[in-house]
C-alpha cells in the first residue's frame, strides 16, 4: 500500500517542478502519507510521470551521441527539434554562454596552440571548445554519474575511467573495456640465447655450455640439496668427501648438524671451508672424535679459541699439517705453546688473515720449534713484518713458501734477498703477492738460486722492470714452469697510461721470454692487467705453428690489445685449453669458441659455439 | 665372437637384472671402457657383457638412463641435468664414483 508513494520519493530530484496538477479521480483509502503529499502539492503520478520522461530522454540522448560519433554533422540536424521546448531552449543558451566563455579562456588558447602543431583538421575551434565544456560538466569524484557503456549509475572516484566516447565508465565496465584493450606482445626470448648473468655463472664455475654434466658431479650436487635428510654417508671415499664438504661450504650449509656426517672416526683428514657456523664445542667435537688426524684445514675458523688448541696439545694430537683461516681468538702465547709442543710435527702450517695475535717474535719462535716445515703460507697476518722474514730463512727444509703482507707493511728486500739465498734452492713453489716495492734484485736471485721451481707467483709489483722479468726467463736453469701467474705487474702512473719509455713489469720481452722457457709445460698462466703487454708481442707468442699443449687455464683480463684475432690465435696454439679469462678485454666482439673451453668475462660479445650462436643478452 | 665388435653390449647388475645399451653410450663410463676394450683380453671384452656387482638393479637403471641421456645430449648446449631420485642419490654416487662417469 505505502510502497508504491515511497518509492516514487526517492526520485525526486532537484528537477521537480510542480507546476502541473492533475485531476484524477482517486479510488479507495488514502494513506496518511498520500494526504500529506497533495496538501504540500506532490502528485506521486507526476513524479513516476517524470521519471518516465527523464528515462526516455536519457536513451535519446544516448542513441544521438551514437549517431553523433558516427556522423559529426548530427549537431545541427538535431537543433530544431531539440528548440522545441522552453527548458532545452534555455540549457542550449546557457551551453553557448559557456563555450563562448571557455573561447576566450586561457585554457582553450594553450589547448589550441598545443593542437595546432598537430595539424589535426577535425579540431577545430568549435570541436575543442565542446571538448573543454563537455569536460568541465564531467562530475567531481563523489558525485553520480551514468555509466557511458552501461547506463548504469555510479559514484565517479579519482579513478574512474574514461570511455571510448568521453564519458565515465562504471566500474564493471572500466574493467572490460581494460581487458579489451590490446595487451603489449610478451617480450619473446629467442632460444639459444641465454641471460648474461646465468651464463657467465655457469661459466666461472667452470661448466661449458655443452653436453652433459658428469653423473658424478649431477649426483654429488643432488646429495648437497639434500643433506638435510641425509643421516650417514656410508663409505663414501675421502675424494667425494672432499668435493661434497667444498660443495657444502660454498652454498654455507656447514652446521653443527651436517658436520656430524664429516666425522670419520678413522678418517686421518679433515677438510672444512666454511666453519662459520661452527662453535667452540664442535671443534672440540671434531679433534675428540676424530683422534688419528694428522691434517687439520679448517677455514672462517672465528670460535676457534685457546681452548682448543691446549686440547690438540694436550692430546699430543699428530697433527703434521695446519691449516687454520681466520682464527683470531688465539693468543700469541698459545701460538707458541703450540709451536713448542707440536712443532717438531708440524710439516706443513697455512694461516690467513690474523690481525690481533701472531707477531714476529711468535714467528721466530714457529720456525725455531718447527725444523721440518716444508710448506708455508702466511696471508695477512697483521702484525707479522720484517722479523718474521728472517726467521723464515733459517727453515731448513721449506720448499713452499706463500707470502702475501697486508700493503701497509714495509718491508726491507734484504730479508726476501736473504730468503732467496738461505732457501731458494730447495724451493719447488714461490709466491710473493703484493710486494710492491721489491726490485729486479730478487728477480737476479731468483735466477741465480732457484732452480727447482714448478710454480711461481710474482703478482702485484710496479718495480719490476720488463728487461728484469727478461732476464730471470732467458737463460734460466730452472726447468719449465708448469704454474704461473704474474697479474698486475704494470706500471701504475696515473698521468701516463702507457707507461714510461723502458717499460715497466711484464712486456713484450718479458711475456716472450716467459713463454719461451716454460711454453712447453705451462698449464696456468695468469697475465691479468699486465698492459704494457703489446699486440706485436700476442702475435708474436701466439704465432702459427707454437703450441702450447698443456696450457689450460689463460687469464688476460685487462689487456687492452687483446681482439679477435688474437683469441682466435690462442684457440689454435693452446689445444689443451679449459678456461680464457678476458674480463675487461673490450676488443672481443665476435669469436668462435672450440668445444670444451670456456671464455669469461666477455661484455656484449657475440660467442658461437659450434654452429651456435650465443647473442648475450645484458 | 671375440672378433666381431658388436654394437650393443649388456650391463647386469648383481640381481641379474640386465641392460642393453649400445657401445658408444656405455664407453663415456671411464670403467666400463677399460672393461670392454677388446686389446686388454679381458672376459668382458670378449663377450660384451658386465657384471657390475657392486649395483642393484634400481641403481643399474639409473645410470643406463644416465648414459643414453648423456649419448643423447653431448651435441646440445645448455643441458639442464638428469632428474635423480633423492632416496637413490647416495647410492648412485658410489656407483657414479667407481664407473668414472
Amino acid at each position: 500500500m505505502y510502497g508504491s508513494p515511497l518509492r516514487e520519493i526517492h526520485l525526486i530530484d532537484t528537477s521537480y517542478r510542480a507546476n502541473r496538477r492533475q485531476a484524477r479521480g482517486i479510488r479507495g483509502p488514502r494513506s496518511a502519507l498520500t494526504d500529506f503529499l497533495a496538501s504540500n502539492n506532490i502528485s506521486a503520478q507526476q513524479i513516476q510521470d517524470d521519471y518516465a520522461n527523464r528515462q526516455a530522454e536519457a536513451a535519446r540522448q544516448a542513441n544521438e551521441a551514437q549517431r553523433q560519433s558516427v556522423d559529426p554533422g548530427a549537431e545541427q540536424r538535431r537543433s530544431p527539434s531539440e528548440a522545441n521546448s522552453p527548458e532545452d531552449l534555455i540549457k542550449k543558451r546557457k551551453r553557448q554562454q559557456a563555450i563562448t566563455r571557455i573561447k576566450n579562456s586561457k585554457e582553450f588558447a594553450k589547448r589550441k596552440a598545443r593542437l595546432s602543431g598537430d595539424h589535426d583538421p577535425e579540431y577545430d575551434d568549435e570541436s575543442l571548445a565542446n571538448q573543454i565544456h563537455e569536460e568541465r560538466q564531467r562530475p567531481q569524484p563523489g558525485q553520480l554519474a551514468n555509466c557511458e557503456i552501461c547506463e548504469k549509475r555510479f559514484t565517479v572516484t579519482p579513478y574512474s575511467k574514461t570511455g571510448p566516447g568521453g564519458g565515465l565508465l562504471c566500474p564493471d565496465c572500466s574493467k572490460k573495456h581494460k581487458a579489451d584493450e590490446k595487451k603489449p606482445p610478451a617480450k619473446k626470448r629467442a632460444t639459444g640465447n641465454i641471460g648474461r648473468r646465468q651464463n657467465q655463472t655457469n661459466l666461472l664455475d667452470g661448466l661449458t655450455p655443452h653436453g652433459t654434466q658428469s653423473l658424478l658431479e649431477t649426483c654429488i650436487k643432488k646429495v648437497a640439496d639434500y643433506i638435510h635428510d641425509v643421516e650417514d654417508f656410508g663409505d663414501l671415499p675421502p675424494s667425494l668427501l672432499l668435493r661434497l664438504g667444498q660443495i657444502l661450504s660454498r652454498r654455507r650449509a656447514v652446521t653443527p648438524k651436517t658436520l656430524d656426517l664429516f666425522i670419520r672416526p678413522q678418517y686421518r683428514s679433515i677438510d672444512l671451508f666454511d666453519c662459520a657456523k661452527l662453535d667452540t664445542d664442535d671443534f672440540h667435537k671434531i679433534l675428540a672424535s676424530m683422534p688419528h688426524l694428522t691434517r687439520v684445514n679448517l677455514r672462517f675458523t672465528t670460535p676457534f679459541k685457546d681452548e682448543i688448541i691446549q686440547y690438540m696439545v694436550d692430546r699430543d694430537m699428530q697433527i703434521k699439517d695446519l691449516h687454520l683461516d681466520g682464527a683470531n681468538l688465539v693468543t700469541d702465547a698459545c701460538w707458541r705453546h703450540l709451536f713448542q709442543k707440536l712443532g717438531h710435527r708440524l710439516q706443513s702450517l697455512k694461516l690467513w688473515n690474523l690481525n690481533s695475535a701472531f707477531d714476529d717474535e711468535t714467528a721466530q719462535v714457529m720456525c725455531k720449534q718447527c725444523p721440518n716445515l716444508q710448506r708455508l703460507k702466511l696471508k695477512f697476518l697483521h702484525k707479522t713484518g720484517n722479523g718474521t722474514l728472517e726467521a723464515i730463512s733459517s727453515l731448513p727444509f721449506l720448499e713452499h713458501l706463500s707470502l702475501h703482507y697486508l700493503k701497509e707493511t714495509e718491508i726491507d728486500p734484504k730479508h726476501l734477498w736473504s730468503i732467496m739465498s738461505a732457501v731458494g734452492s730447495r724451493l719447488k713453489t714461490l709466491s710473493l703477492e703484493e710486494f710492491e716495492l721489491v726490485d729486479d734484485k730478487l728477480l737476479q736471485l731468483i735466477h741465480e738460486q732457484c732452480h727447482s721451481l714448478t710454480k711461481l707467483r710474482l703478482s702485484k709489483n710496479f718495480t719490476f722492470t720488463d728487461a728484469g722479468l727478461a732476464a730471470l726467463f732467458v737463460n734460466w736453469p730452472n726447468q719449465a714452469l708448469t704454474y704461473v701467474d704474474m697479474n698486475s705487474l704494470r706500471d701504475v702512473d696515473m698521468t701516463n697510461p702507457n707507461g714510461p719509455e723502458q717499460p715497466i713489469g711484464l712486456a713484450s720481452s718479458a711475456f716472450v721470454a716467459l713463454m719461451e722457457h716454460s711454453g712447453a709445460k705451462l698449464q696456468h698462466l695468469n697475465i691479468a692487467s699486465c698492459r704494457h703487454i703489446p699486440y706485436q708481442a700476442f702475435e708474436q707468442v701466439f704465432a702459427e705453428g707454437k703450441v702450447y699443449p698443456e696450457l689450460k687455464y689463460l687469464d688476460l683480463s685487462f689487456s687492452p690489445a687483446v681482439d679477435d684475432y688474437i683469441a682466435m690465435c690462442i684457440f689454435r696454439c693452446c689445444p689443451a685449453l679449459q678456461r680464457l679469462v678476458v674480463f675487461a678485454c673490450f676488443k672481443i666482439r665476435d669469436i668462435h669458441i672450440p668445444r670444451g673451453l670456456a671464455v669469461i668475462g666477455t661484455v656484449g660479445a657475440t660467442v658461437k659455439i659450434d654452429g651456435v650462436a650465443q647473442t648475450e643478452t645484458i | 665372437m671375440a672378433d666381431s665388435v658388436s654394437e650393443y653390449v649388456t650391463l647386469v647388475s648383481h640381481d641379474d637384472y640386465e641392460f642393453i645399451v649400445s657401445r658408444s653410450a656405455a664407453c663415456i663410463s671411464g670403467t666400463i671402457r677399460r672393461m670392454l676394450d677388446p686389446s686388454s683380453k679381458f672376459s668382458e671384452g670378449l663377450t660384451g657383457r658386465c657384471k657390475l656387482d657392486d649395483m642393484s638393479g634400481i641403481v643399474l637403471e639409473k645410470v643406463c638412463e644416465y648414459l643414453c641421456y648423456n649419448e643423447k645430449n653431448k651435441d646440445q648446449t645448455n643441458v639442464p641435468d638428469m632428474d635423480i631420485p633423492p632416496e637413490l642419490c647416495l647410492e648412485l654416487l658410489m656407483a657414479a664414483d667407481y664407473l668414472d662417469t
